[in-house]
């Protein structure tokens, strides 16, 4: 549990001080006027993708483990979800990792943006029934 | 341009997605968990709803790591803010402000709103910039693709609607 709290710290610092959880970087992203963003996400692809590849390949992790890693569901969802969520990233400037950085920044609005998402994935959670057929999600309690 | 915060600069982009891409490879080599921060948001509603779709196994089981590692981002920003010149709270919105300007409320309406759309799409999308964006992606997942495809789609409309059309 130590172990989360750190990773999540050292991942929550380099987020803070990117411009990841920045509002102005955010929308200089989506209006094509800042590389910064595309810069972070694209590296950050371009290394993990030989990593994972490595550690799949090695099949465990440092306690000799087997490696497991559940793969997201293919339904209509991804596109629906995407643009809705989205539409929500620029609204905020934030997407959920950089809602909590910026909670811890100090930033108040942050709160609302947390509390929005919490009520949504609550929505959510509440219609699953009426969305899945539509959306051919996974079955689930 | 400076960040919001405390107005110092941000560092450089290879630096930061060499960091994620160290920390994503980390979690699943250490722990064995793929990076999805998203999912959190179920693990907390799981503590307060008591919706079976909220109490099944793979949220009860994902909430002892998944917690205590946004705990940690918000530790992250907290020590972000007191390295760089202090920690203090803050309205400061950036060009919001200067091109939107609405008072605190309107923050907190348009936050809220925002945020309604981050947790229902994340949820009905399987994940976010974490979970698909970058796992995902680096993972070749197919759902990640059109996923991420997806959310940069409607930002890109939303904030050039919002900053092209209706305030500009």
């Amino acid at each position: 549990m130590l172990l989360h709290v750190l990773l999540g710290t050292i991942f929550g610092f380099i987020l803070s001080r990117s411009g990841a959880a920045d509002y102005n970087y955010i929308q200089g992203m989506f209006l094509f006027e800042r590389f910064q963003l595309y810069g972070i996400i694209g590296t950050a692809v371009v290394l993990t993708a030989p990593g994972l590849w490595v550690l799949k390949r090695f099949g465990r992790t440092v306690t000799g483990r087997p490696l497991e890693i559940e793969l997201k569901a293919l339904n209509r969802g991804n596109l629906v979800g995407g643009l809705l969520f989205g539409a929500g990233w620029s609204m905020a400037g934030m997407c959920p990792g950089p809602i909590f950085v910026n909670i811890g920044e100090g930033k108040l609005y942050a709160a609302a943006a947390l509390a929005g998402a919490l009520v949504g994935a609550g929505v959510f959670g509440t219609i699953y029934s009426r969305v899945q057929g539509p959306c051919r999600l996974p079955q689930r309690p | 341009m400076p960040l919001i915060l405390n107005h110092v600069p941000p560092v450089h982009w290879a630096i930061a997605g060499a960091g994620i891409a160290a920390v994503t490879l980390g979690l699943l080599f250490f722990a064995n968990r793929r990076l999805g921060i998203s999912t959190s948001f179920e693990d907390v509603c799981s503590l307060l709803v008591a919706q079976p779709y909220f109490q099944r196994g793979a949220v009860r089981a994902g909430r002892r790591w998944r917690l205590p590692f946004v705990i940690g981002l918000m530790l992250g920003g907290f020590l972000s803010a007191v390295l760089s010149g202090g920690w203090a709270p803050t309205w400061d919105l950036g060009m919001f402000d200067q091109v939107i300007g609405f008072g605190p409320a309107g923050k907190l309406a348009w936050m809220f709103a925002g945020g309604l759309l981050i947790g229902f799409g994340t949820r009905l999308a399987g994940g976010c910039t974490s979970g698909h964006g970058i796992f995902g992606l680096s993972n070749l997942e197919l759902s990640s693709l059109i996923t991420t495809v997806s959310f940069m789609a409607g930002g890109i409309v939303t904030t050039h609607v919002v900053y092209r059309v209706i305030f500009h």
